[in-house]
């Protein structure tokens, strides 16, 4: 399965210097064409994947155990800079578990070990002589339930800047508020308690919190399942925005989010083994369009139409 | 939207940044000085063991260890000295033992009130009442013991034929300093009780009284013995209370009406004063102090095992 | 489990009416009921009766004489200058000592201690039973290390005040572990993610949040310390202490002692004199409870 996909990959820098833009849907706003999913593909308005493909991640056999137990076997893959890349798959295919390999988050867990190769920007991240405080000033995280400091808003946009010993804390605030989509609507109250906030509101916050230290990764975990619609939308159409400046990888257990959102989406799934013991697997990975709309794998097909997950 | 500034530089992780270098030196040291906070705690266990063991072994090559269990009198003061431990065990043992007697009904009474009579609300506000109780210094409990408990419960009220300084208004007071202890636990024990256990129960037609007593407290056996032994243990190691009522006389009788003298209250009279280091008297606070710690450790081993059992059950 | 309660039969619930049980359940389900009440109510009215007795008692000799003076021989004359000053003095080297060796002692097994190793297990086994061990034998080791011994202090605030703190240490460390532990791991995760470490995790994120429930445990540790006596008797000063404690090397009494060697005088003049005292105690003990529980409820977190 992994050969498939690198083959896909490649395929794609053959046929397409220019980028992946020319393969889609050349002008915004026009329907994608009608899939056998009830799915949307929304292209944005912001220059869809314009640029030549940069890697940003370049994932090598990576496994990750917990305390022995296999949770995600042998997955490769690339990101792309300045794109969204989604993972997608049912419940307990360790898309949580790989996210939180690319900025060493994993770490914090005692009984957790990785092994392959997670190059980023030509550097593997768990080289020996890597510091994983450094990686994440490099690469952000926002987590599935929003959590912010019990502190003001303020406050929680100023420590990434603080504690990294930035300058210009205020400019940062304002900055990263702004493009939080935040900023009108705390502008005047920066003092108040974050947790006065309502839930869409405090993700964002947490986003901010994210942007105000000029990271170039940011990891999404499920951002916007403790959400209501409304505030889903909102935080959708922010990725989108955001997408110019930094590149995203979002795990969503909503496809049609995916479908929105991404332009490249990775689907896994869980695997038993011998002991029956389960551990997750990358099945496929390709520009999003192609997975819903025509997928390589059957495995794909059933998960995308509603048949299994 | 403008292109975030920085992004493009920060290409590669800071591999071999000497900020990281020094910044965990920082850390390493942050967690050694931690764990050399910690460590006071050990060193306070091992201060007391230390303190002990060296002084009671320097009494026991001076006095002997058979004549520390067989003499009959505790007088270390006089002539010739006698240093049988036995009285002031004996004084220990009467006075908590009188003192578990009433604290354990009342105790588990208050217990099993709280935890299958008392309203939700009610119990909001007694149980802190209780545990205000647990506040209250020993020497409020050894005054109210001395100038109030002997004078008027005992001898005007009761007619209680009883000296000054005597074992039983020392016993009384000490029930009560025990008693939110054997109550607390008791009721933790008995709330621990599943609910279903109690519906069964009711279900069949019994009342409360039979729930009570037939289901609930053999369901909350190993924490009530717990709470038991907990109050031992406490009523065995209590000082002033017995120091100010109870009189300093050792006494190998078992009438309550006497003073007596506990291992605990011994210590207290003893170091008192300035007595030399290295005197047979400044070593016979240790030998106290020795068997007095084996006793509670003892019983805070037994009670443990039973809160142990207790917890493991429902959880 | 016991076997099972003695129950009425079918016949017997057939023949009753349904509204009323039998009456001899009834009147001894009444009776129990009033009996587990005044197991509780015996209890109550015990401490209230031990407050009001003291009040009583101790409330005549309390005006403003009472705490300017020093003890005296002469009853008219005493107060609690000394034992007042000596317990405030005693609370703060407690104080000093308590929080940073409690709050350091909290981090360091809840954030960095493998719960694994044998070290770290044998370190919480060791703080509950010292939570255990009776207040006198703290006296023992106050006078063999800290009075005599190695640092030979003598009977002084310092060693007074590290007789205390080492006492209740314990509460210190537990109520901050509790504290600590509360703060929710994604507060620690955030952090993290943005490039923090973990000292800076903790130190600006994690300690703050947990202040409120570490104050409470220093207060209740405090509230402990000072109506300890029986360790200062072997720690303490002889009976007459008649100046204020200047520093760290002074003799000292506190209001539990004084109160103690009050009551242990022969003239009923003097044991009045300890009631005070012990209203005194008491009085702050309420303050400081107040204090504890205002913390409690203004800043307490719900996460």
């Amino acid at each position: 399965m992994s050969e498939r996909i690198e083959n896909l990959a490649d395929r794609e820098r053959h046929e397409d210097p220019e980028g992946a833009g020319a393969a889609y849907p050349a002008a915004a706003g026009s329907p994608a064409p009608a899939p056998e999913i009830h799915t949307t593909v929304r292209r944005s308005e912001h220059g869809a994947g314009v640029g030549p493909l940069e890697k940003v991640f370049e994932l090598r056999s990576v496994n990750v155990s917990y305390g022995g137990t296999l949770a995600v076997a042998d997955v490769s893959m690339d990101i792309y800079k300045n794109r969204i890349t989604a993972l997608i798959g049912p419940s307990g295919c360790g898309k949580s578990t790989l996210i939180r390999c690319l900025n060493r988050m994993n770490d914090l867990i005692p009984s957790a070990s990785v092994s392959g190769q997670v190059i980023y920007h030509g550097q593997d991240l768990y080289a020996s002589e890597v510091d994983p405080v450094e990686v994440r000033k490099r690469i952000g995280m926002v987590f599935q339930k929003p959590n912010p400091f019990p502190k003001s808003i303020k406050e929680n946009v100023a420590f990434g800047p603080k504690i990294l010993g930035l300058e210009n804390i205020e400019e940062r605030i304002e900055r990263a508020l702004k493009r939080a989509a935040l900023w009108d609507e705390v502008k005047d109250r920066l003092d108040e308690n974050a947790y006065g906030m309502s839930g869409g509101q405090q993700q964002r916050l947490c986003i901010a919190r994210c942007l105000a230290v000029d990271p170039d990764v940011i990891l999404m975990d499920e951002p916007c399942s403790a959400l209501d619609p409304i505030s889903t939308g909102r935080i959708e159409d922010l990725m989108l925005e955001l997408k110019d400046s930094y590149s995203i990888v979002i795990v969503t257990h909503n496809m049609q989010q995916a479908a929105r959102v991404s332009d490249r989406t990775a689907f896994l799934i869980v695997e038993l083994d011998d002991a029956e013991a389960r551990h997750g697997r990358l099945i496929e990975y390709d520009e999003t369009e192609r997975i819903f709309t025509n997928p390589a794998d059957s495995r794909t097909e059933d998960y995308v139409s509603g048949k299994v997950g | 939207m403008e292109a975030t500034t920085g992004s493009v530089e920060r290409v590669a992780p800071g591999a071999v940044s000497l900020g990281a270098t020094s910044r965990h030196l920082g850390e390493r040291l942050i967690r050694y000085l931690l764990f050399a906070a910690t460590a006071i705690s050990v060193l306070t266990t091992l201060g007391i063991l230390y303190a002990l063991l060296s002084e009671t072994i320097k009494f026991f090559s001076e006095v002997g260890l058979v004549s520390f269990i067989t003499d009959a009198e505790w007088a270390p003061l006089f002539e010739p000295p006698q240093y049988g431990i036995w009285q002031l065990i004996n004084g220990t043992f009467l006075i908590t033992g009188i003192a578990i007697l009433l604290a354990i009904p009342l105790g588990l009474g208050s217990a099993v009130y709280l935890s299958e009579y008392a309203t939700p609300r009610a119990r909001k506000w007694i149980k802190p009442v209780l545990e205000v109780l647990v506040g209250v210094p020993t020497i409020v409990f050894g005054y109210f013991a001395l100038t109030f408990v002997t004078p008027t419960i005992l001898q005007s009220f009761l007619g209680v034929d009883v000296q000054i300084f005597n074992a039983l208004a020392a016993s009384l007071v000490m029930a009560i300093m025990i008693l939110p202890t054997i109550a607390s636990i008791s009721e933790d024990a008995m709330s621990a009780v599943p609910q279903g256990l109690r519906e069964g129960a009711y279900g069949m037609g019994a009342t409360k009284l039979q729930v009570s007593t037939r289901v609930v407290f053999p369901a909350a056996l190993s924490g009530v013995v717990a709470a038991i032994v907990l109050g031992i243990s406490r009523a065995i190691g209590e000082t002033m209370i017995v120091l100010i009522a109870a009189g300093q006389q050792p006494n190998s009788g078992v009438d309550p009406k006497q003073p007596f003298e506990t291992i605990a209250a011994f210590i207290a009279a003893t170091g008192k004063g300035d007595i030399p280091t290295g005197s047979t008297e400044y070593k016979t606070i240790f030998a106290a102090g020795m068997t007095l710690f084996l006793l509670t450790l003892v019983f805070n081993a037994i009670a443990i095992r039973f809160v142990r059992k207790y917890r493991q059950v429902y959880e | 489990m016991s076997a099972g309660p003695n129950l009425p039969t079918a016949s017997d619930a057939a023949n009753a009416s349904l509204s009323e049980g039998p009456r001899k359940e009834r009147l001894k389900d009444g009776a129990f009921r009033i009996a587990m009440l005044s197991c509780l109510g015996i209890a109550l009215i015990t401490l209230i009766t031990l407050v009001v007795q003291d009040a009583v008692k101790g409330v005549g000799s309390i005006n403003l004489d009472f705490f300017t003076n020093y003890a005296s021989s002469f009853p008219e004359n005493a107060g609690i200058r000394a034992a007042l000053l000596g317990t405030i003095w005693l609370m703060g080297v407690c104080a000093l000592f308590i929080i940073p060796v409690g709050v350091a002692s909290a981090i360091y097994l809840e954030e960095y201690a493998d719960g694994d190793r044998w070290y770290n297990r044998f370190i919480e086994v060791n703080i509950q039973n010292l939570a255990a061990v009776p207040s006198i034998i703290y006296g023992i080791l106050g006078l063999a290390f800290l009075v005599r011994g190695p640092l030979e202090l003598g009977r002084t605030v310092l060693a007074g005040g590290l007789t205390l703190a080492l006492l209740v240490l314990p509460v210190v460390i537990i109520a901050g572990r509790e504290a600590i532990r509360a703060v929710p791991p994604s507060i620690r995760e955030g952090s993290m993610a943005l490039g923090a470490t973990k000292w800076q995790t903790l130190w600006k994120q994690v300690l703050p949040a947990a202040i409120p429930g570490i104050a409470t445990g220093v207060i209740l540790a405090l509230s402990r310390a000072i109506g300890e006596t029986a360790p200062l008797i072997l720690v303490g000063a002889p009976i007459f202490i008649a100046f204020d404690p200047t520093g760290l090397n002074s003799s000292f009494t506190v209001l539990p002692l004084q109160a103690f060697n009050w009551i242990s005088q022969p003239q009923s003049e003097f044991k009045d004199l300890a009631a005070a005292a012990i209203l005194v105690l008491l009085g702050l003990l309420l303050i400081m409870n107040a204090v504890a529980i205002w913390l409690r409820n203004r800043y307490q977190q719900r996460w």
